[in-house]
Order: C-alpha cells, then sequence, then structure tokens
C-alpha cells in the first residue's frame, strides 16, 4: 500500500525558536473544492508555523494551495464550494476552526489581519478611505465617528500617504496602485494585530513601487514586532525579506527552510528546478533550465509524490509512495524521497 | 549594429482628452508616447523595459499598425510605413506580427485552435494556398511545441502556457520578419515562463526573428535582449547594449528602476543599497517641464526644469568610452559609484 499522506502528516516547519512567542500554528490543515466535475483537493495536509516577529514566505505557483491555504486561516473561504476538511489552525494556542463565527470576527482584524494583492477590488469604492479605515475603530473599539477620522488620518501618515489629512475624505480611485496598496496596509495595521497575513501584496505593482511597499511593510513589522506570513509566487521578494520559507506545490508542502539554506542547497527538485528557471538581473546565463512540464491539475493529482511526472530524478518509488517530510536538519524539511541527493547534487 | 529593419525616429502618440458630450471639446492630451527614437537590426532583439503606463505598449501598437502615430516616422527597411494605407500597408502588416501578453483574452474562446493559428491566411490568402493551409498550421502547432494531433480543440482546452504557444504559432503563420512581443510572459507561471522564453529563443534562431520584446520585468528583458531601452513616461531615457544598461547604468532612473528589482539571493540582501524612489510616476496628460523624471530625481537642479535633455551619448562619458559611453537623456548622467544617491 502506498503510504497516504494523511498518516504521514506534511512537513513540519519549525523554526528556530528564540524569536518569540508562537502566533499561529497550522497543523495537517485540508480543504477541497466540490465542483460539478469533481473534487478538487486544493491543501493537502499543510502544516507551518509563525513566531512574533518572524517572517515565514509560503511560496507556490498558481494552483498550489498558497492562497487557499491562507483564506481558510483567516476563515474567509467561500463555503460552498470550498470545504475544511481537517486539520487545526491554532493561533496562540487556541483553535481558530473550532470558534464560534463571532468570537473569530473579534480576531480577525484586531489579532490577525490579511492584505489582499488587489487593493482595487478589496476596498469600497463608494466610501472615502477615511470612512474605510475608521470603521474598523469604530467596529472593534466602539469609537465615535470623529475620532475614528482622525485615527485614520494618523494611520494614512504612518504609512507615509502624502498630505494624509487632505486626501482623508478622497475615494480609492482617486489614489495610485501604490498609495491604494499603502491605505490596504494601514487598515491592517489599524489595530495592531500580532500577524499579518498579506497574499501577493506588491504583485500588481511596478517595481519600483514594489520596493516602497515591501520596505514599508519590513519596517512596520519590525516596528510592531508583528509575525507576517508572505504568500507569494516571486523568489525575489522571498529573498528580500523572509526568515523562512515553505515552498507549496500541489496542495503540500514539499520543502521548508530559513532562507538562507534553502537558496544555497535546495532539498527538493521543485525547489531546484524554480531556481534554475528564473532569469537573473545580477547575471546573463544561457538558456534557462525550464521544468518540464505542467502543474497538476487538482482534480486528478499524480499518485506518489505529485511532481514526480516533472521531476528529473524520479525514480519507481516516486510513482506509487507519498514522500513523508524527511527532517533534512533541525530546521529544514524535505518532502522527497531523495533528498539527500538534491542536497548534495 | 547590422542594418536595421526598422528605424523609428520621432514618435508621438497623443491621444485627445475631451469634455463634452455633443461639442466635444478638447481639453488636453494623454501623451502616451511622446518622442521616441530607436532602430532594430536584423536578426536582433530590442528589449523595451518601463513600468505600468510608460507608453511602451502604444509603441508596440504603432509598429503594427494598430494605433496611427500623431507625429514621426516607422520605416521599414527604409520605407515609411505610417503613412501607407490599403494594399501596401497590408503588405508590410505580413512581416510585423504581434504576440500579446494575455492568453485568455488574445485568442477567440469559439475557434479552434487549427482556426485561430489558420486565420492569418485568411487575410492573407496569396501567402499559402487555400490546400496547404491544414498542413501548414499542423507544421506550426509542431514548432511551438503543440501536438498537431490537437488542431481541433479550443483555447479553454489548453493551459496558459500553451495557449501562449498558440499564440507565437499565429505570429509566426504569415513568416514575418519582425515580431512585437508585448509582455509575452508575464501572464505565466515561472516555470511555464523559461518554457516560452527558451521557445522564443529558439524560433529566432531558427527563422531568423527581430524580436522587439517588451516588458516590465529586467531579469527576463536581460536574459532576451541583445539591446535595451528604458522608457519613462512616453520617451526613451537610456538605451544600450545590455552589459551597458544592466553593468554601467547611467540614467538615474534606469539606476533606481535597477536597485528596486528583488534578486533571488538573499546573501545580497544586507549588502545591497537600494535607491527608493519618492512619488509616484506623474499623470501623462500633465508631464513636467524639462526632464520629465525630475519630479523624483535626486539629482535634479534647475536646469533639469528649463532644459529637456537629449537622449545621446552624454559629453562627459564620451571620452571614457567602453560601457558607460552609450545614449542617457539626462542632464547629469554618470555611472553609479554609490555616492550621490538618495
Amino acid at each position: 500500500m502506498p503510504l497516504d499522506a494523511g498518516d504521514a502528516g506534511d512537513v513540519q516547519v519549525t523554526g528556530p525558536r528564540s524569536r518569540g512567542e508562537r502566533l499561529l500554528d497550522v497543523r495537517d490543515l485540508r480543504v477541497e473544492f466540490r465542483t460539478r466535475d469533481g473534487v478538487a483537493r486544493a491543501v493537502n495536509g499543510v502544516s507551518w508555523a509563525v513566531d512574533a516577529g518572524e517572517t515565514l514566505a509560503v511560496l507556490g505557483e498558481s494552483g498550489s494551495g498558497k492562497s487557499v491555504t491562507a483564506q481558510a486561516v483567516m476563515g474567509i473561504l467561500d463555503v460552498p464550494p470550498g470545504r475544511i476538511t481537517g486539520g487545526e489552525v491554532l493561533f496562540k494556542g487556541r483553535d481558530l476552526l473550532r470558534m464560534k463565527e463571532d468570537e473569530r470576527r473579534r480576531i480577525r482584524g484586531a489579532e490577525m489581519a490579511m492584505i489582499f494583492q488587489d487593493a482595487l477590488s478589496s476596498l469600497n469604492p463608494v466610501v472615502p478611505v477615511g470612512d474605510q479605515l475608521g470603521e474598523m475603530f469604530v467596529v472593534h473599539r466602539g469609537m465615535s465617528r470623529k475620532d475614528a477620522r482622525a485615527r485614520a488620518v494618523e494611520l494614512m501618515d504612518r504609512v507615509r500617504i502624502p498630505a494624509a489629512r487632505q486626501r482623508v475624505g478622497d475615494y480609492p480611485h482617486q489614489f495610485s496602485g501604490g498609495m491604494r496598496q499603502r491605505i490596504m496596509i494601514a487598515m491592517a495595521l489599524a489595530l495592531e494585530p500580532a500577524l499579518i497575513i498579506a497574499d501577493e501584496p506588491t504583485t500588481a505593482l511596478d517595481v519600483t513601487v514594489q520596493a516602497q511597499v515591501m520596505d514599508l511593510l519590513a519596517e512596520l513589522r519590525r516596528e510592531y514586532r508583528m509575525g507576517l506570513v508572505l504568500i507569494t509566487h516571486d523568489l525575489g521578494v522571498v529573498a528580500d525579506v523572509a526568515d523562512r520559507i515553505a515552498v507549496m506545490y500541489a496542495g503540500r508542502i514539499v520543502e521548508s527552510a530559513p532562507v538562507h539554506d534553502l537558496y544555497r542547497a535546495p532539498a527538493h527538485p521543485y525547489t531546484r528546478g524554480l531556481l534554475d528557471s528564473i532569469p537573473r538581473l545580477d547575471r546573463k546565463g544561457h538558456a534557462l533550465h525550464a521544468i518540464k512540464g505542467l502543474p497538476p491539475n487538482l482534480m486528478d493529482i499524480p499518485p506518489g509524490c505529485a511532481f514526480h511526472p516533472r521531476c528529473p530524478a524520479a525514480r519507481d518509488v516516486c510513482r506509487t509512495d507519498v514522500p513523508p517530510p524527511h527532517p533534512v536538519d533541525e530546521h529544514r524539511g524535505s518532502a522527497c524521497h531523495f533528498w539527500r541527493e538534491c542536497l548534495h547534487d | 549594429m547590422t542594418e536595421p529593419i526598422l528605424q523609428v525616429s520621432g514618435l508621438y502618440k497623443h491621444y485627445p482628452l475631451t469634455r463634452g458630450v455633443l461639442f466635444k471639446k478638447r481639453v488636453g492630451s494623454v501623451k502616451a508616447v511622446d518622442g521616441v527614437d530607436f532602430a532594430l537590426g536584423k536578426g536582433e532583439t530590442l528589449g523595451i523595459v518601463g513600468e505600468s503606463g510608460c507608453g511602451k505598449s502604444t509603441v508596440a501598437k504603432l509598429l503594427v499598425s494598430l494605433e496611427r502615430p500623431t507625429r514621426g516616422r516607422i520605416r521599414y527597411k527604409g520605407e515609411d510605413i505610417t503613412r501607407l494605407s490599403g494594399r501596401a500597408l497590408k503588405a508590410v502588416r505580413r512581416n510585423i506580427q504581434m504576440v500579446f501578453q494575455d492568453p485568455y483574452t488574445s485568442l477567440n474562446p469559439r475557434m479552434t485552435v487549427g482556426d485561430i493559428v489558420g486565420e492569418p491566411y485568411e487575410i492573407h490568402p496569396e501567402a499559402a494556398p487555400k490546400g496547404d493551409r491544414r498542413r501548414r498550421v499542423r507544421e506550426l502547432l509542431d514548432v511551438v511545441g503543440l501536438n498537431p494531433e490537437h488542431i481541433n480543440r479550443y483555447p479553454h482546452q489548453f493551459s496558459g502556457g500553451q495557449r501562449q504557444r498558440i499564440g507565437i504559432a499565429r505570429g509566426l503563420a504569415l513568416r514575418p520578419e519582425v515580431i512585437v512581443a508585448d509582455e509575452p510572459v508575464s501572464a505565466l507561471d515561472v516555470s511555464v515562463q523559461a518554457q516560452v522564453v527558451n521557445l522564443l529563443d529558439r524560433l529566432q534562431r531558427e527563422f531568423e526573428l527581430s524580436y522587439l520584446f517588451i516588458a516590465h520585468d529586467l531579469s527576463i528583458v536581460r536574459h532576451i535582449s541583445d539591446r535595451v531601452g528604458v522608457m519613462y513616461l512616453g520617451r526613451i531615457v537610456e538605451i544600450g547594449s545590455d552589459e551597458q544598461i544592466y553593468g554601467r547604468p547611467t540614467h538615474p532612473y534606469t539606476q533606481a528602476l535597477l536597485s528596486a528589482v528583488p534578486v533571488p539571493d538573499p546573501e545580497a540582501r544586507e549588502g545591497r543599497e537600494r535607491i527608493i524612489l519618492t512619488g509616484d510616476v506623474p499623470s501623462p496628460t500633465d508631464v513636467p517641464s524639462g526632464c520629465r523624471f525630475r519630479t523624483r530625481c535626486w539629482k535634479a537642479r534647475e536646469r533639469c526644469a528649463q532644459e529637456v535633455p537629449v537622449l545621446a551619448v552624454p559629453e562627459p562619458l564620451r571620452d571614457l568610452g567602453g560601457a558607460a559611453a552609450h545614449a542617457s537623456a539626462c542632464h547629469f548622467a554618470g555611472v553609479d559609484h554609490g555616492n550621490d544617491r538618495p
């Protein structure tokens, strides 16, 4: 019998514990989507944890399950068609998945907040940004509208929106993309949450603006000692800001490691393939080493290791047995039968 | 550089901004392309980089005659094509084809792959006799790495990367000499992006194509280009070989742009010094006087507000020779040593 992933669990991502208290602990999370054509298994036993003051990057391509994981953690998954079929999401030790909705709502926004990729569609187009920011204080803190607006101006100042006092009454469309993303960040920061989950926060932005926004986010994270979960497909952004990284493929974490270790010597062929397939600004190479084939259809995930049809190192066992999480060292894990060879290749 | 196949000089595209419904009053204009010059050599890849709104996509549309320029010339093998119409224009268009960014919206969902790739033959029947078209389409699918047996499938049955291959096959159908590719890989996943970039590389060698490769991703542009032009607010601010632009940029905007690109190497993050630009790109309806970058430039002085800098090899760098001596539209152009940064 091939080893079922459920029994094996997944690579437990655990960082050096020196940083601070454990904020969020996701354990063996499973999410599926029921569609007319069948069941799409989007998240298949994902575990990761993030401590206060730490940045964890969850890296994956489209369909890897990285955003669905974030939505399940935040409690904003579309149910149905989505369904959490297993696992725990422990926030400061308490399982969010077993909480009542109104209890969860108090945590969302106040203790953990999310930043989305597309600020324009996440903001209400017919409400001035100052009121949208201020609403956080009205709802969660019971402030008066007037006080809330004053706090909104402060926040807009914090995220360095020029002339905040004059612009607090402006509507989202009156701001540029970079400024709108700052407003999203301001909104996430409003109640000084312990944890922020940012889903592709700079993907829609130009590179010079992306640098501004990432800088701001890193600075605020340090200042407030927040935990940050950065969901992204961009290996460059990860290298710039993350402490640890979890690489997802077909709904699983295939490798997790401190960021320096992973870039120096990947322990999974998929990670290696990704690193080899990106052109580098700092050096000009010849042909790119593309990963052959396509990411799998989530309704029909290959048996054994989901990456085996695209893997240059695949052998018979990879076609039948789901690789269990192998501890590479104290802080690293790889879900590859042949992680040793990959690491020393 | 080899003999240019395309020569663009003094190219402008201004879109009128009007107010009122019945009596449209012209209240200004969007200066999408505002004086662009460059040449594309035979078999060469010229990369155009710039952020959104810099006018790079408008340049692409002008080159394939999807838009008519307000002013300026585009010469194809020495012939000015901006004033052509009718049959003469059609003949030129055959030779300059476009590959679009979005493989999801640029293919008609109701047409089969065979019809999509073969459509150029309907418009240019002289390119292939009717009886031979199916065979050619199969051949094209094979060339771009798709299964020719899938000729009767519809676009939705393909992944993003495969759809982009379909778009490329269509672009190749008429055996053009120039391909204008506007962000051809930016909608694709990292692992698939490399496949398409390698395909474009191979096709260039096989068919002796000249590419104008437009993208916002500086790393990809470096990988594929022989020369690179950097656009800002409707103009090229710096142009040169990939060594010159990436190794010895002399325009402050290029320097800032390059420093902002995240490098996939965590070892580099401590040592790197970023130039973080302040503010946003000004609106193309209200372009700053003099140098258009001056509102965000840390080197800007009075002269920058008064004089428009021309795109030429800067005087002080001329005698130096080497990589620093390339065209840069800045009054104070210079190699960045990190000592005059903001």
